[in-house]
Parts: C-alpha cells; structure tokens; sequence
C-alpha cells in the first residue's frame, strides 16, 4: 500500500527545507538540487499514490483513502492529523508537485546569480511546496487551515525576498517590503473570516473531518441553516483572501515585487490555488446552501471582469499577467459557484458540469500561467526590465521563450485545441446553464455573469495578445536591443514541457479527468462525461460567440501594436480619460484600504495611545500626588530617591490596612 | 516526605547567596554561579516534569509553620498539572536568561545574578505553594529583586519606572492580601483559621455567593493587576521599556503568569460560584485588554514597549479562556500562559539585544537590518510569527482553541457577533507585527543611526533563542506535549464544579 506514505508528500519537501536551512550553503547551488530532489520525489510519490488509487477498488466505489491519528483534544473536539486521497487529491497534488519541479530546475537559471540568497530561496520554496502540498492531503480543515497559514507565510517571505538590500536600490527594496507586508496582511483577513467559518463548523458538524463533514452535512443544514450559511460565507472569506478574490485582490499585483519564479509558483502551482481547491473540496456542503453559491459565483463573476479591465492597459509584463490570474480565478470561482447552485436545485448532472469546470481550468491554468510566468522571467531576464515599453523585436533573439509563450497565450484566450479553450468555455457554458434552470433571482444574477465572462474573454484574449506583440514583435527598443539572446537551458527546457502541456492539457478532458472527480448525491456518483461534453462544445453555439470575441481581440491588439493602423492613443485620449486613470490606479482600491487601514488602524492607534498616556497613566499619576499630597510626587520619584518612594509605600500600607480591617468587620458583620 | 519541591526553592536561594559572594576580583564567576544552580533547577524540574520522582500528588510537602489559636500557617507545596508547566517554564527561563547574557558586560555581576535567582525562589515558591500565606510570602519575595533589578540595571527612566511598578504590584498585593485574610476568615465557623488550600476551599464552599463574589473581587483585583488588564496596566509598559533584557524576559515570561495562575488557583478553584456570578466581567476585561493593547501596540515607536502592550494583549486571551469557564476555556488558557512565556521570552531577548546590537530600539530610527543581521532578523520573524498566532507555531494553540472555547460561550448567550472583537485582535495583531518587521528589518538600510558598529546575534545569545525557537516549533506540532499535563488539572477542577 503506497497511500500509507501519503504524509510523505508534503514532509519530504519539509526536511528539505530544514535541511537546506541548516546545511544548504555548504552544498552546490546553495541547496538548489535538493530542492529539486525533494519536489520530484514529491511529485514522484504522489504519481505513485494516484495510481494506485485510481486503479484500487475505492475510487470504483467513489470512496476515499483516509487514515488519521488523534492530535489532541479542544473540550469536546477531537482534533487529528491525517491525510485524505480522492479523485480531486490526486489532480492536485499531481500538477502542483509536478508544476514545482520545474520551477525548481528553472529557478537553477534565474536565480543563478543570487549568491548567498539561494539558500534562502531554495528554502523558502521548499517550505512553500510544503503548505501546498500538506493543505492538499490534509484529512480536515484544521489541518488544512495550517497549511493555509504556513503558505501564507512563505508567500509573505518570498514576497519580500528582495526587501532589502535591492540590486535596484532602496526604492525597490522599500517596494518589495510593502508588497510583503500587504499580501500578509490582506490573505490574513481572509484567514481570521475562515477561521471564524472553522468555529462555527466545528461547533455545528463536532468535527473538522472531511469524512465526519460529508457524511453529516444534510443533517446540519436541516437543523440549523442560519448558521451554517454564516460558517460558509466567512469560510468563503478566506478563499476571497487567499485565491485574490473582489474586493481583496489588490494585494496579487503588487505581490510582483517578488523574484518571477516567485509569482509563478504563486499563482500556478501553489497559494491562489488553495482558496479554488478549498470551495472545490468543501463542495459537498457548500452545495447545502444554494444562496451561499450564488454569491460565489457573483464574486466570481464580478473578480474575473475586474481584474481584466485593469489589464487593458497596463505596461509592466508581470502585472498584466497578475491580473490576468485574477480574472482567470474569478472565472473557476464563478463555474464552482454555478455548478453549486445548480446542484442545490437538484439539477446535479450541471452541477458537476460547473464543479467539473471549475477543478478542470484551474489544473488548465496552473500549466499555461505557470509558463506565461516563467516566460516573462526569461524575457526579464533577457533584458533587465518589466516595461513592456522598452522591450519589442524579441522574437528574433528569443525564439524558444516567444514560441512557448505564444502557446500559453494562446492558451489562456481560449483558442481550440490548446487547453484554455476548453476549459473556459466549460466555465460560460456553467454560467449560461445556471441562468437557464436558476430561479428568478439567480437567473437575473447568471446572466449579468455570463455576460461578464464572455466580455472578459474578449478582454483576456486582447490584453494577453498585446502583451505578446509588444514584448516579441515590432522594433526592439531601448532594453531589447542590448538583449544577449536566449536564457540558459535550465530555463527554457521548464519552458518547452509547459507549452506542451499547454497544448494538450485540455484533452484530459476527454482521457479520464472528468471520471477522476466524481460527485456524490446520496449513495449515488454523479460524474461528468468528458468525451460528450467536449463533442457538446462544438454543438454550442455561445463557444462560437466567444471564440469569435477572442479572435477578435486578438486583431485589434495586432492592429494597435503590430500594424499600427489604430491608435490606441484615441481610446484613452492619450492618457487622459477617466477610464484610464480609472484603470492605472486599480480603480482607486488601493487608496481605498490605505485609507481604511490607516484611519481604523494606526487612527486608532494614536487615540488609544493618547487616552492611554493622558488619561489612565494620567489619573494613576494623579492619584498618587493626591495621595502624597504634595503634588509633585511624580518629579520626587524621578529624582530617585529611596525614601521618598519609601514614605508612599508606607502610606499606601497604611490606608490599605485601615481598609483591610474595615472589611474583614464589615464580612464578620460586626 | 520527599524534599524535591522544597529543592526547587532552595537550590536557587543557595545560589543567590552564592552568587552575592562572588563580588569584586570574583566578579566573573558570578555568572558561571548563576547557570550552575539554575541549571541543577532546571534538571530538577525536567525530572518533576517527567515523573521521574513519582505522580505528581505524591510530592506534596506540609509542615506547620506557624500556629496559634487565632490562624494557622504551613509551609505546603504541592505540585500538579497546572504549577507544572509554570515551574518548567520558570525554571528554564532562568537558565536561558543567564546563558543570554554571558557576554554582556555590566559592573556588579554578583548582585545582579543573585536577584535573578531571588526572583526564581520566589516564582518557584507562587507556583508551589499549596498555603494563601506561604504563597503570599512569596510573591512578595518576587517583587522585590525586580524592582532592584529595574533600578540598578534599567535604561534612563529606571527609577520612575521601578517605583511604578512597586507601587502597583504593591498596592494590588495589599488588596489581595485582604482578599486572603477574608477568605480564611470566612472558611472557619470558629476556631483558628487553617491557610493552606485545601483547608480553605473546603470552609469556603458553603459560605454565601455575596460574601463570595466580595472575596473574589478582592483576589481578582490583585491579580488582574499582575496580569495586567486594562485599565491597570500602565506599569507594564513603563517597567519593560526600563528594565535590562534579562528582567523584561523573567517579568513576561513567568511573572505576568502568577496574576492567570491565582485567577485559576484561588478565583475558579475555590470560588466557582463567584466566577460565574462576576463571568460577564471577566470576559469584558479580557476583551478590553485584548483590544486595547493591541490598539497600543500599533502606536508604539518603542520595540519593547510594543512587546509589552502585545503583552496585555495576549494575557488578554488567557483571560478570556478563562472567563469562559469551560473545560476547553481553561485548558487553553494555561496553554496560553505556557506558549505566551516561551514567545514572550523570545520577542524580548530579540527586542532588547536591538538596544544593544544597533544603539537604538526606536523603531523609526531602524530599518534594513535583515541585510547586515540576518540570525537577529531570522530570530525575530519567528518569535512576531509565533506571537501573532502563525498554525504550526506555539502560539496557534493559544489562541484558536481559546477564540472557539469563546465562540461556544457567546453561542450560549446568544451574542455571536461578539466574535467580530476576536477577529480584530487576530488582524490588528498581525497588523503591528508585520508593520515593525517592515520598519525594522527591510526595506533600504537606515541612514539615520550608525550602523557600522552593529553585530549579529552572539553565540551565546544564539544558543538561548535556539532553544526557544525550537520549543515554540515543537510544541506548535504536538501541543499535547503541554496539554497531556494541563488536562488533568481541568478535568479534575471541573469535578469540583
């Protein structure tokens, strides 16, 4: 029985970052190989663990492998550490490990020239793939909260990797600390929300379990709906934290302040990743409250328009793709919302349409994004900067990082055959079948989604397409032209095996995934048939309507950037449009909370401070004067001297005494 | 009887004698005097801690000390589920501030280890002592050596400072001591008085609520002030911005918890009617201080002085575990307590060497360290970390199971949005932690002091926050290696309840 060694998973990649901390500098690449040995018999095993529950009689029978020990006890609770393998596992646990690895052997490259710092960073990684990996074979949600937080912190680590001591000098290391800071303490208030979710779960289910959970949550949701409502929604709070969900998703742009390696492993294999995975595997009692999907899925909906609008127009390669992940996980969002209301209305085959869509684009996502990432950190690395301005012409020195790039571009606009196209459009279809069957409210809701994510899908497919032609096409100007050429092999060999997984990564589809994640209604399995919903595609006529939008997009943005004939100037009035500035500032959400924070936090804190000092220091201070009576005992007792301090003392003792008595009387009732 | 309590108290009071000897040409061997009785304590206590002497329940000692025909006094110590982890943590404190500061060099060597090791014979004696008076005596006894040790060895304001914190602890004790003279008065029908614990909580149990809920307002007030809460707070700050590194780790690190520790020893144990009647109170106190000094923590410019407030903060949270008045509540809390005292003493370790590496601990005179200091920047990520509650760190377990035993409570009472002041210390927590850490250790190194001076962490200093950044990871993990001893103790006083 391989599946006993499932704890492996995550705590081979956890000695290894014990072991590069204490000992990595001593060893080549500062630690770099054993980073990579640790992800790969991470992957290794998982892949082993899979197969074998694949092929094993539980997952015929639709049931998990799970084995837990006793942890300790809260009051009544108890509370175990264990590990939990299903279909949904084994997926994740699969790209993750596997996505890791290769940005292990990538960053072999790109950090090539860090020196001491590797140890660090190959450290912090590990410890990074830790929290992923753990959170994904975690048996409860306790366990999977820690993990949660464990990644938080590497997140906030790697953020801030560079915040000090900057190659680009003090502003950028001021710049990094900042984003560190902010992506902490923005997931941090998603995390108190799933926190408190965790309480009132345990308190209503008796159990953190995933088993105990599944099996009890009819049961729960008829006794006390209310409450469980409230426990999803600030559950849900903390996947609006984590996976950069409106209204918290600032923090993932500026979270670009960290090594590129960095962000691809943020927002492929690891981090936004585990607010998606928390809904898909917290499915079965989410689908108890159909209101509570709804708004998911408007959350969802609404995320995935936003962030790409702010991607229109941004010059910084690395932030065009922040935002593109956003909407990208607004859009796997909004199909587990969809599908989830669906189910909670009992129509469970387009229920697990959605659920299906859902898992399915984020596993899409994780290989094109993980690749756009490390692309755009090999053009970094090529020129030496982020503005999409000073690049331009690379396609000539660059061959290899241009072509896998267009692969994941082409990918993530959702052009056919390459993985997007399929996925994304499982998405849509969620939407349009959720405002077809929904009721009048929901209805009303879908399709305002639905036409939101067909929007953004032209959106996506323009900005990722200007990106392109502005980074690989056209003259090369000022930074590209001092370009030396293509990056090292370890950088562009990740590269080549992402874009083909890029490529073919949504024909799974049709090869078993869908089997892979079933559904259950009662006793019964509700999986998707993968091979009648990808022939269903091309029947749909709405694909066509969106694959027209994403060619569309992709002309304008070669007629604005390639061939010159629209000015892309006019739309903006140069730069001076509201829209625009709108836009540049993020629409004005990061003023917003440093407002927010500033006033309720360090506002606060000068008052409290104030009446602190002035007021009960102050009234003990004057207390005390009054009690001496010479009113300076205050400048007495700073001059330091022992009687003085004596004499108060003393008195004190005396009135005290007095009191004593007093009171003893008063109790003996004399 | 066995004598290994009593050893417990002796073995330092003989060191400090020892210790004070050691002045002059001697000056250096105080130190090494110093580590080898407290770390002959610390075996002792590691032995306790294991069982290797027996059950807890067989240790106790009882004497009569003084008797006549108006009260009784006995020197009884006892040890159980509750003391244990105090006397642990005391004891391993002690040793840890000593190898701390083998390196710092100070005039008077001999006097100051002495009064660290006066403070551990009497934080050993409120933890063990099993007679009101007996335990009294000694929290008096530990109140003495700090308030020299801040006088003598404190920063500028110490004197200010060490008379506000002897004024307070003072006055708080005089309170409590009538709150002691009431209840041993009230548990005797006639004849003398009898202090020791049992004695006491067996005649108090029948007496009125109203004389019960006086006594316990009494008692609570003294402890409150130890603790501190809000609003009796303010000689905290004071007393750790003055006070030298070695002081500010014992004063948080095991003092604070002898206010928590009579809270559960005299108001649950032998007053469970008057808690519950003054429940509502607790829970208001503790949610202030919670808040509040989280609140003071954003505010402050001073690292230490920000540790003190986090301080509040998080007493805060064992009293909320405690005021909820549940087996989980108190089993928490005296988690907290245990985890609060292994961070505490690393935030302070940390916080006070910034004085002493770089000159200066205000925080906006700092910044960039981690690029000159990375073992100091590495020790510091991990005690903020743990102190703002990261899972798998010790303090997790100090607070959520708190915040849930709070949950239920509020369930109870049907105030759930209550929860809403948990979820703000959790982020305001987070909030002024990450906000030093970025003044202080990154972004562009500071021009405003002279760094060329600054050193990274010293080998000894290095060993002492090894240890407890390796207790802070271990028992975040397996926080049953506490818990196996507390649950007992609650179990047990939910018995009596």
């Amino acid at each position: 029985m391989i599946a006993e060694y499932t704890w492996l998973i995550p705590f081979i990649p956890m000695m290894c970052f014990l072991i590069i901390g204490i000992i990595g500098k001593k060893t080549p690449e500062k630690g770099g190989y054993i980073a990579i040995a640790g992800a790969l018999s991470a992957f290794i095993i998982s892949a082993a663990v899979s197969y074998e529950y694949l092929t094993g009689d539980a997952f015929d029978a639709g049931e998990a492998i799970t084995s837990e020990i006793e942890w300790f006890q809260i009051g009544t609770y108890t509370m175990h550490l264990g590990y939990y393998v299903d279909g949904l596992t084994c997926a994740m646990m699969l790209f993750s490990s596997f996505i890791s690895t290769l940005i292990f052997i990538y960053s072999l490259g790109y950090m090539h020239d860090q020196g001491e710092r590797k140890n660090r960073y190959y450290a912090e990684v590990s410890l990074f793939l830790t929290g992923m990996l753990g959170l994904i074979v975690s048996s409860n949600f306790l366990e999977l909260f820690i993990f949660w937080e464990v990644m938080g912190l590497c997140s906030y680590l790697l953020i801030g990797f560079w915040s000090f001591r900057h190659h680009d000098g003090d502003a950028a290391s001021a710049n990094a600390a900042s984003a560190a800071k902010k992506a902490f303490l923005v997931t941090r208030m998603g995390d108190v929300c799933l926190m408190g979710g965790l309480f009132i779960l345990l308190n209503q289910f008796g159990s953190l379990d995933y088993t105990t959970m599944f099996a009890t949550a009819e049961l729960v949701a008829e006794a006390d709906p209310d409450m469980l409502t409230l426990g999803l929604l600030l559950m849900f709070g903390g996947v609006i934290g984590k996976s950069a969900q409106f209204p918290l998703h600032d923090w993932l742009p500026d979270a670009m302040a960290g090594p590129t390696t960095v962000s691809s492993l943020i927002h492929a294999a690891t981090m936004v990743k585990a607010g998606v995975y928390l809904v898909a595997r917290a499915f079965p009692i989410y689908v108890m409250d159909g209101n509570v999907m709804l708004f998911v899925g408007i959350i969802g909906g609404v995320t995935a328009f936003i962030a790409a609008t702010m991607a229109l127009n941004n010059m910084n390669i690395k932030k065009v793709l922040a935002y593109s992940t956003i909407s990208q996980l607004g859009y796997m969002i909004l199909a587990l919302g969809a599908g989830g209301y669906l189910w909670s209305l009992g129509y469970y085959e387009l229920g697990a349409l959605g659920f299906f869509a859902g898992c399915f684009h984020m596993i899409n996502h994780a290989f094109f994004k993980a690749l756009l990432f490390m692309g755009s950190g090999s053009v970094i690395h090529g020129t030496g900067t982020e503005d999409m301005r000073l690049m331009g012409g690379l396609f000539k020195k660059m061959k290899i990082t241009a072509t896998t790039m267009l692969f994941g571009c082409l990918a993530i606009a959702g052009i056919p055959i390459f993985s997007g196209f399929w996925s994304k459009d499982l998405v849509i279809d969620a939407a349009m079948a959720a405002f077809e069957h929904g009721t009048a409210d929901g209805a009303t809701w879908f399709i305002i989604l639905w036409v939101l994510a067909v929007i953004t899908a032209f959106m996506t497919a323009f900005y990722m397409f200007r990106m392109w032609f502005m980074t690989f096409m056209g003259e090369p100007r000022e930074n590209a032209q001092h370009c030396h050429g293509e990056s090292p092999k370890t950088m562009t060999m990740p590269l080549v095996i992402l874009a083909i997984f890029a490529l073919i990564s949504g024909l799974f589809m049709f090869v078993g995934l869908a089997d892979m994640l079933p559904l259950h209604e009662g006793m019964e399995l509700v999986t998707l048939d993968g091979m009648e919903e990808g022939i269903e595609l091309f029947k749909n006529p709405y694909t066509y309507l969106t694959l027209i939008l994403a060619i569309v997009g992709i002309v304008i943005a070669y007629l604005m950037y390639v061939k010159k004939t629209i000015n892309p100037g006019k739309f903006n009035k140069f730069g001076e449009s509201w829209l625009y500035k709108a836009l540049t500032k993020r629409w004005w959400f990061p003023d917003l909370y440093n407002q927010i924070s500033w006033k309720l936090g360090y506002g606060v804190a000068k008052g409290v401070n104030y009446i602190d000092r002035q007021i009960v220091d102050g009234t003990v201070n004057g207390l005390s004067s009054a009690v001496v009576g010479g009113g300076d005992a205050i400048s007495k007792v700073q001059t330091g001297h022992v009687q003085d301090y004596s004499s108060i003392v003393l008195l004190g003792v005396a009135v005290l005494s007095v009191v004593v008595l007093l009171i003893v009387a008063q109790l003996g009732g004399l | 009887m066995s004598m290994i309590l009593s050893s417990l108290i002796l073995i330092p009071l003989v060191g400090a004698i020892v210790a004070l000897f050691m002045g002059g040409s001697r000056d250096k061997l105080a130190k090494y005097v110093a580590i080898a009785f407290s770390a002959v304590t610390l075996i002792v206590s590691s032995l306790l801690l294991f069982k290797i002497f027996g059950e807890f329940d067989e240790l106790g000692e009882s004497y009569e000390w003084i008797s006549n025909n108006t009260f009784i006094m006995n020197y009884a110590l006892e040890v159980d589920g509750l003391s244990i982890l105090m006397v642990f943590l005391t004891s391993l404190l002690v040793v840890l501030v000593n190898v701390f500061s083998i390196d710092e060099h100070r005039e008077n060597n001999n006097y100051f280890y002495a009064l660290i090791l006066a403070m551990e014979v009497g934080l050993m004696g409120v933890y063990l002592a099993a007679d009101y008076f007996l335990f009294y005596i000694m929290w008096e006894v530990t109140l003495i050596p700090m308030y020299f040790m801040i006088s003598w060895y404190g920063g500028p304001r110490r004197h200010y400072s060490a008379i506000k914190f002897f004024i307070y602890t003072h006055v708080a004790s005089l309170v409590m001591l009538i709150g002691i003279f009431a209840i041993g008065y009230e548990s005797v029908a006639s004849g003398p008085v009898n202090y020791s614990f049992e004695a006491v909580k067996a005649g108090i149990a029948g007496t009125a609520l109203e004389t019960q809920s006086l006594i316990f307002a009494l008692l609570f007030f003294g402890f409150m002030v130890k603790m501190p809460s809000v609003p009796f707070h303010t000689w905290l700050p004071d007393a750790h911005t003055e006070a030298p590194t070695e002081g500010s780790v014992l004063l948080a690190g095991v003092m604070l918890k002898m206010g928590s520790y009579g809270i559960i020893r005299f108001c649950i144990e032998a007053l469970p009617d008057a808690a519950e009647h003054w429940q509502w109170l607790i829970i208001a106190i503790a949610l202030v201080s919670i808040i509040y000094g989280a609140y003071g923590c954003i505010a402050q410019t001073d690292l230490k002085k920000m540790v003190a407030f986090s301080s509040i903060s998080h007493m805060g949270m064992v009293m909320l575990g405690i005021g909820c008045l549940s087996d989980a509540g108190i089993t928490f809390a005296v988690f907290q307590m245990f985890a609060h005292g292994l961070i505490t003493a690393m935030l302070f370790m940390v916080c006070g060497m910034t004085g002493h590496k770089v000159g200066t601990r205000e925080i906006p005179l700092l910044g960039g360290l981690a690029g000159r200091m990375p073992v100091y920047a590495t020790f510091m990520m991990i005690a903020f970390m743990a102190s703002l509650g990261l899972p798998g760190l010790v303090g997790f377990w100090g607070e959520f199971p708190v915040i849930m035993a709070f949950y239920e409570f509020i369930l109870e009472e049907d105030v759930i949005w209550m929860l809403v002041f948990c979820m703000l210390s959790l982020m305001l927590t987070a909030g002024y932690y990450l906000w030093a850490m970025q003044r202080t250790l990154f972004g562009p190194e500071t021009k405003k002091i002279d760094l060329s001076k600054a050193h990274d962490v010293g080998h000894f200093e290095f060993a002492a926050l090894l240890v407890l950044a390796i207790l802070v990871a271990f028992f975040g993990v397996w926080p049953d290696g506490a818990l196996q001893f507390i649950d007992p103790y609650v179990d047990g006083l939910f018995g009596v309840i």
